[in-house]
């Protein structure tokens, strides 16, 4: 049939052009071998060089960037994204979003660091950064101890690893106060709603679930197999929910509770950052008063 | 007399929304910067924004453009079907599926080249797929089974996107759904050069085709009574066609209306010759493509917004206003 022998002719051009299209990624592999300096490894498990440490900073993730404004790194900031709030960044130029920003707006602030989204979130962003000789480096802060790596690895890369590591240490010393007050509380049964219709809960391997888990409570979606998802309203039915969980605005359908309280919590709870003990103490203060 | 003033006008436009789309962009530069950047005395960012950035998606976005108005205008008149538009075969979805699979695995971070590969692929499986359902019969291709193949194969794609998307992380389909949404902002070099690889050659042979395109839009009959090989013009001219379709598709996403609005708008300036009206719906798509990624980037900058808003908000009213002027002469 003329149609598949053109097809398959067509197939074999395009094999080659793009593989003719493709060129190696063998910057960062290169770090690792000829840097003299320390080398860390950042999200997506590349290595960075440490030397010199990065002076005009991209955060494309805005709880790397609460981080960066915590270590004392704010003055490298060159750049915020629209969804960076904080009154201390908004004198910077947007990028547009975290995930797909505009690269124009990034090299037009002329980074030597561009923090953004680790894993399969967005792979287009690193991938034009790499194009373009841009250094980059992924955080993911999936669970509190990926925030302590994040904070620690922004230390280092900022050369502020001092207070970092300071940072880390108190987030994990008062983490553990939380745990430790939380301990022998009767036992609750918490959903954290994340908005949506059917709404997504945070399930295991999220540091939401974590932190549910340390103030005392028992993530009522700890059978999920990711770490958000959107469940099934009749999910509500079928299991007892003491408490509903969810941030400031989040539209939820409270005919769902069938009786447990719903309690809003401040919005800082969905930033994976430096407020993360913070958020495990109102997270442990609510779950003091529910009976 | 109407074609030629109508040739330069739409060629003016061209280069006025090439210059236009160098000129700006998220980041306010000089024209004297710009300038320098082309003749390269800029400071290197500059010149990394004029000339990685800026000078390959102008080029992208009317390579695209233009594929995307001839695919259009050819699918028209080989399925005698006002409605025809370059995705009908179900090639948007193909390659939806493709590039949403990378993205949702992760596999689209290895390289530049994979989530385009990715989406052609997808793109070339759905034409195999409704070309084979077309010719199944042996007696040739029958254009009402190759509409009806790509509805249904187009459907059944989408079936496996919402798979695909609903056992995603959330900010992966966030991904998903700007690409399927189609854009330009991923324009490199390398895409430039897939683009014309494929839409320049094949929008040449296509405009060869144009007399037989004229006799088969008549009818297939009085087409084989003319004396052409109707089932090797129609065979060459959609596969041609599918493919610009999903090289563009490949590199830019899914980009609406252009391939439908554009054709017609054309037709009904100049009338239905193929000789006129694949050159000037070329050159009208490239202008009106470049104009909408303009727009797109420009208006709430540095946020973009999907060029097929861009397309649908400009051409659509554009396009009424055209029928209702060509129903009142």
């Amino acid at each position: 049939m003329p149609v598949d022998r053109g097809a398959a002719t067509l197939l074999l051009y395009v094999a080659v052009l793009f593989v003719a299209g493709c060129e190696p990624r063998g910057e960062s592999a290169d770090l690792a071998s000829s840097a003299s300096g320390r080398v860390v490894t950042d999200a997506d498990g590349n290595p960075i060089r440490v030397q010199p440490p990065a002076r005009r900073v991209i955060s494309l993730v805005p709880s790397a960037t609460l981080t960066l404004g915590a270590l004392g790194a704010e003055d490298r900031l060159v750049a915020r994204t629209d969804f960076d709030t904080a009154a201390w960044v908004g004198s910077l130029p947007s990028v547009g979003g975290g995930l797909q920003p505009s690269i124009e707006a990034i090299v037009a602030a002329r980074p030597d660091l561009v923090i953004h989204f680790g894993g399969p979130q967005d792979v287009q962003t690193p991938r034009r950064l790499e194009d373009l000789g841009i250094r980059h480096a992924a955080v993911r802060p999936d669970r509190i101890h990926d925030i302590l790596d994040m904070v620690r690895f922004l230390g280092a890369v900022t050369g502020r690893d001092e207070a970092a590591d300071s940072l880390a240490l108190s987030i994990e010393s008062e983490l553990a106060a939380v745990r430790r007050s939380a301990a022998g509380r009767p036992d609750v049964q918490v959903a954290y709603v994340l908005g949506g219709d059917p709404p997504w809960v945070a399930g295991p391997g999220s540091y939401i679930h974590e932190l549910i888990e340390m103030a005392g409570g028992t993530n009522a979606f700890s059978d999920l197999e990711r770490r958000y998802a959107a469940v099934s309203p009749e999910e509500f039915h079928g299991r007892t929910i003491d408490l509903i969980l969810l941030s400031r605005g989040t539209v939820f359908d409270a005919r769902l509770a069938h009786g447990g309280r719903i309690v809003e919590v401040s919005p800082d709870l969905e930033l994976p950052g430096p407020r993360v003990a913070a958020s495990a103490r109102e997270l442990a203060r609510i779950l003091a008063h529910v009976p | 007399m109407r074609r030629v003033g109508l040739s330069l006008a739409l060629v003016v436009l061209l280069a006025c929304s090439m210059v236009a789309s160098v000129r700006f962009g998220s980041v306010d530069l000089g024209t004297a910067d710009v300038l320098s950047a082309l003749t390269g005395v800029a400071p290197p960012w500059v010149r990394t924004i004029v000339v990685d950035l800026r000078l390959p998606r102008a080029l992208l976005g009317a390579l695209v453009g233009g594929g995307l108005a001839v695919a259009g205008a050819t699918f028209q008149a080989l399925l005698r079907n006002p409605l025809a538009e370059p995705y009908i075969l179900g090639i948007s979805g193909g390659a939806s599926v493709g590039a949403v699979l990378m993205l949702a695995t992760g596999i689209a971070g290895a390289g530049s080249w994979t989530l385009p590969l990715a989406a052609f692929l997808g793109a070339l499986l759905a034409i195999v797929l409704v070309f084979g359902v077309a010719t199944a019969s042996g007696r040739g291709m029958d254009v009402r089974v190759l509409l009806l193949a790509g509805v249904v194969v187009a459907a059944f794609f989408s079936a496996c996107i919402a798979l695909i998307l609903s056992v995603s992380e959330a900010r992966t389909v966030q991904s998903a759904v700007l690409w399927i949404m189609g854009s330009l902002a991923n324009a490199g070099w390398s895409n430039v050069i897939v683009a014309a690889v494929y839409t320049l050659p094949a929008t040449v042979l296509l405009i060869g085709l144009a007399r037989p395109l004229n006799l088969l839009a008549i009818g297939e009959e009085t087409a084989q009574y003319l004396g052409t090989d109707v089932e090797r013009v129609k065979r060459l001219a959609l596969g041609v066609a599918a493919l610009i379709t999903a090289a563009g598709v490949a590199v830019a996403g899914v980009i609406g209306f252009v391939g439908l609005v554009v054709p017609h708008a054309i037709r009904l300036l100049v009338g239905s010759d193929h000789r006129a009206l694949l050159p000037l719906s070329f050159l009208a798509g490239a202008a009106f493509l470049a104009l909408a990624d303009l727009v797109a980037k420009l208006v709430l900058a540095p946020t973009e917004i999907p060029i097929g808003v861009i397309t649908a908000f400009v051409g659509v009213p554009l396009f009424l206003v055209l029928l209702r002027r060509s129903l009142a002469a």
